[in-house]
């Protein structure tokens, strides 16, 4: 599917002008003479904007002992034990490489994958899990 | 052109083809025309679709993605705004194409505001005195922070100055939809970038008790993502987002015995049934020739064969017409000879020149020729005819000197002769010996065998074995070169430097001494004792090791060799139980081909066997449309698995069963008979939200569930009608009832309060502090 062709396969060609105006026009129902307007709002990123919100919740001198709160809601580590599964696979990983600590479900994994992988893989495939080491 | 199955081949796989958005079916979005002032509006925010209504419609009226492209149209100088469906209706929009959250969270405000002019405009809402005359309802996340919300309030009130405003969470509105309003239950929400556990006691959300997993859909569509760009690395299409998002929902689903299903997914028969093939889209030249059917080539073939045939029975027939010739020719010569044997020299020579000779010499040569290729023809004819001795070789015995010069040069060519044929007779008489010995060592094993088949039997396969730990080891070694610091490889090199050190300089008095020696040659150095000792010829042997590989394939011969008497004579002893059976690759053996090729053989190889050129299977069309392929079969359980093991995603988290074991027999009151807490809640848990679309979740969790709850403990669970659109119809559902009645929070409370003001009504988050 090319960019070129797709709009000239529309039969009717859309009118992105029209559908842009249905938004940009001004409103009816939003004149409000008073509204502060922030010039240049910046945006924060989602991690930025929880980090603010633990400190924000920590600043509060009248919280509520049980309080559910963002930080409290999130589920706890689990308690039970963890399973192993292969990282390459996802079967049973009863094994670990010691070169990379990669788990693998048996040795055809080991010979053919694992031994042969290109330099930087092995760490994508423990971020899958998490397990990846990140140079700060 | 596809090939027909031949006996105890595998017939083709289902192949699916990759859904990607499409650009050119787009629906204009509908505008509503019930538009009544006062009449709240409902609003499903979701990170991934909105779902906007009215709520005197019983259905929403507006269902798009998230999504907003700010597309700059250079030619009117104009920046366009498109929301939601709209983005797809040119694919100029998709590289500009924009969602206002990160992660769970609203990141751009001014993509919300655009979104919101968009939504009411669509919901026909007009207005005379510039205000949105209309309450609203909006679901939040659970726990919604304090940024998120504060700014969500400006909103409404600053620009659209709404008269009152209330939140709530959208698995609780689901579940309003799909109860009474008053019953107890356990509601499972799961979002696209969350899900969360609530326990609803007497229709109120416990949200002190409720947790969430920060893992949702979108999560689940980026981690299959992932998994299959790692899987195919070399995989010629780009995977976009709705590629995965629609693998994902077409083909994974929710394993209700994980771990046995994961032993037993990549068996044969099961993978066959779970293997999914997803078809990107490929482009096939095919080539403009007329292709033969399998008659015609036979036909062909069997003409050709026919062909040869005649012209070799031409040829036999010619060579037999031309000895005919010869032989008349001679026949005539030598009694033309005959004839002429008491007519003069030059009268005869004056005949032959007229019969075509040049002179008498060169009519004897051509007769002499002439016998010469006669006898041949015949000596072809009957090959070993025996020679008499005395008849062949006349001169042989008589001495020299009673044989005139002549004669002894003849004797010589006689006695050569003679040589010549006694070795082949001794040849042939050794051979016959050893075809003896050979009949004779049979007999004795055929002896053995009727004696004793157990003995001979388990002798051999001991010799079998004994083999093979002789060829095993020598592999062994022969591998471990390949590894620069194995020991054999460390001694390899210890060899090598020794003999370069030996001719350059070295300080060791032995080195000395030999340096001394220099001039002297190799034969005759007196300190030269190298090969005296057989070892020493073990220096060549582990610096080479191309003569490894002979004694490998000469072990591999006798391995052959017992083994085919084995199997002739062992009824125990079958062709599965050959070392070549068992070191051969079987890729129905090969944990990594059924992962990576699904259920059937590589097509690579048997094109190979063909003796199809690298080339012609790279281009070959089947090879082009396979490289284009996806497998999906362990990642169809894989990824939802991560909702209830976290950890497999890399969050340290608990999952959905672990948690609700939790809540149910720990935090809250762990009475299971009638009347208690927890009895009342695992009589109801419900599911809702966009995943519990997947097959098996209710399977998975009724086994889940079981596994922990006490015995005699009611258990039903159970899926929203709709889990994707309940959340909303509950909305509509509460804002007609009066259960909403003092749940909204108007702009003078707001002023008053501050944005961490809601009324907590039961379905949505609980204030964090009191007022």
């Amino acid at each position: 599917m090319s960019n070129s062709n797709s709009s000239t396969v529309n039969s009717t060609p859309v009118d992105l002008h029209a559908l842009s105006e249905v938004t940009t026009k001004p409103h009816s129902f939003k004149q409000n003479p008073n509204r502060k307007v922030i010039p240049n709002r910046r945006y924060k990123p989602s991690r930025q904007l929880i980090s603010d919100e633990i400190k924000y919740l920590q600043s509060l001198p009248n919280l509520k002992f049980d309080s559910s709160t963002y930080v409290s809601v999130t589920s706890p580590p689990s308690l039970l034990p963890r399973k192993h599964y292969c990282d390459i696979t996802g079967l049973k990983g009863s094994y670990k490489a010691p070169s990379n600590q990669l788990r693998f479900h048996n040795v055809e994994i080991y010979q053919e994958v694992i031994k042969n992988l290109q330099p930087g893989i092995d760490q994508e495939y423990l971020g899958l899990r998490g397990a990846n080491v990140i140079l700060k | 052109m596809a090939p027909v199955p031949k006996e105890g081949e595998l017939p083709p796989q289902q192949i699916h083809y990759l859904r990607d958005i499409s650009f050119n079916n787009y629906k204009p979005e509908p505008f509503y025309q019930n538009y009544q002032q006062d009449v709240p509006i409902a609003i499903d925010l979701g990170t991934l679709n909105w779902r906007i209504g009215l709520t005197n419609s019983s259905e929403p009226n507006n269902i798009f993605p998230g999504v907003i492209s700010r597309y700059r149209d250079r030619k009117a100088m104009k920046t366009l705004t498109l929301i939601g469906n709209d983005c797809f209706a040119d694919s100029v929009l998709k590289s500009t194409m924009k969602t206002p959250y990160d992660g769970p969270l609203i990141t751009n405000w001014d993509y919300i505001e655009f979104m919101l002019d968009y939504s009411f405009e669509h919901l026909g809402v007009v207005s005379d005195n510039g205000k949105l005359n209309n309450p609203i309802i909006m679901t939040e996340p659970i726990t919604c922070p304090h940024n998120q919300r504060k700014n969500m309030y400006e909103l409404l009130f600053e620009a659209y100055q709404t008269p009152k405003v209330s939140f709530g969470i959208d698995s609780l509105f689901s579940y309003y939809y799909n109860s009474n309003g008053r019953s107890n239950g356990l509601v499972i929400g799961t979002g696209n970038q969350s899900t969360s556990i609530i326990p609803v006691i007497e229709g109120k959300g416990l949200m002190s008790q409720a947790k969430r997993i920060d893992w949702g859909g979108d999560q689940c569509q980026s981690y299959l993502s992932r998994l299959l760009s790692l899987k195919y690395p070399y995989f010629p299409n780009k995977l976009n987002s709705s590629h995965t998002t629609n693998l994902f929902k077409d083909f994974c689903y929710i394993s209700s015995d994980y771990q046995s299903e994961l032993s037993h997914i990549l068996d044969m028969d099961v993978l066959e049934e779970k293997d999914i093939v997803a078809q990107a889209p490929v482009e096939i030249q095919v080539k403009e020739e007329s292709k033969k059917t399998e008659d015609e080539l036979a036909q062909q073939s069997l003409k050709r064969k026919e062909q040869g045939k005649r012209l070799q029975q031409q040829a036999q027939q010619k060579r037999i017409e031309k000895l005919a010739q010869k032989q008349e020719e001679f026949d005539y010569y030598t009694q033309f000879k005959q004839d002429n044997i008491n007519t003069p020299v030059d009268e005869f020579e004056d005949k032959l020149i007229n019969a075509g000779f040049d002179n008498l010499e060169d009519f004897n040569k051509y007769l002499t020729s002439l016998d010469r290729s006669l006898k041949r023809a015949q000596h072809n004819d009957d090959e070993d005819d025996e020679i008499d001795p005395a008849q062949s070789w006349p001169l042989v015995d008589i001495p020299d000197d009673q044989l005139t010069e002549e004669q002894i040069k003849e004797k010589r060519k006689q006695k050569l002769h003679k040589a010549n044929v006694e070795a082949r007779e001794r040849n042939r008489e050794l051979k016959k010996q050893e075809e003896e010995a050979k009949i004779q060592f049979e007999k004795e094993q055929e002896e053995w065998r009727s004696r004793d088949l157990d003995d001979w039997s388990t002798t051999k396969r001991l010799e079998v074995a004994e083999l093979i730990s002789a060829y095993k080891e020598k592999q062994k070694l022969l591998e471990s070169f390949k590894d620069r610091k194995s020991a054999a490889a460390q001694q390899r090199m210890k060899y090598i430097a020794d003999l370069a050190n030996d001719e350059t300089g070295s300080t060791s008095a032995q080195s000395r001494k030999r340096r001394r020696n220099a001039n002297a040659t190799i034969d005759n150095d007196p300190n030269d004792n190298f090969g005296a000792n057989d070892e020493d010829w073990n220096a060549y042997r582990e610096i080479t090791n191309s003569s490894l590989e002979d004694e490998l394939e000469e072990i591999n011969k006798k391995i052959l060799k017992v083994e085919d008497e084995l199997i002739k004579y062992d009824p125990n002893f079958h062709i599965e139980d050959t070392f070549a059976a068992a070191t051969k690759f079987d890729w129905k053996n090969s944990v990594l081909h059924k992962f990576i090729h699904g259920p059937r053989p590589n097509i690579t190889i048997a094109m190979q066997a063909e003796g199809l050129s690298p080339e012609e299977i790279a281009m070959h069309p089947e090879t082009l449309k396979k490289n284009h392929q996806l497998h999906l079969n362990v990642e169809r359980i894989r990824v939802p698995e991560i909702l209830f093991q976290p950890s497999m995603g890399g969050y340290d988290q608990a999952g959905i069963s672990e948690i609700s074991s939790d809540l149910l027999r720990r935090r809250l009151d762990g009475n299971f008979s009638p009347g208690g807490q927890s009895y009342n809640l695992s009589q109801d848990i419900f599911v809702t939200g966009g995943l519990a679309l997947l097959p098996g979740f209710q399977k998975r969790l009724e086994v889940d569930f079981k596994s922990f709850l006490p015995t005699g403990a009611p258990l039903k669970v159970r899926i929203a009608k709709d889990p994707v659109l309940d959340a909303w119809h509950g909305m509509q559902k509460w804002a007609n009832s009066s259960d909403s009645r003092n749940a909204y929070v108007n702009k003078k409370e707001y002023d008053e309060f501050g944005p961490e003001y809601i009324k907590e009504h039961g379905l949505g988050n609980s204030c964090i502090f009191d007022f």
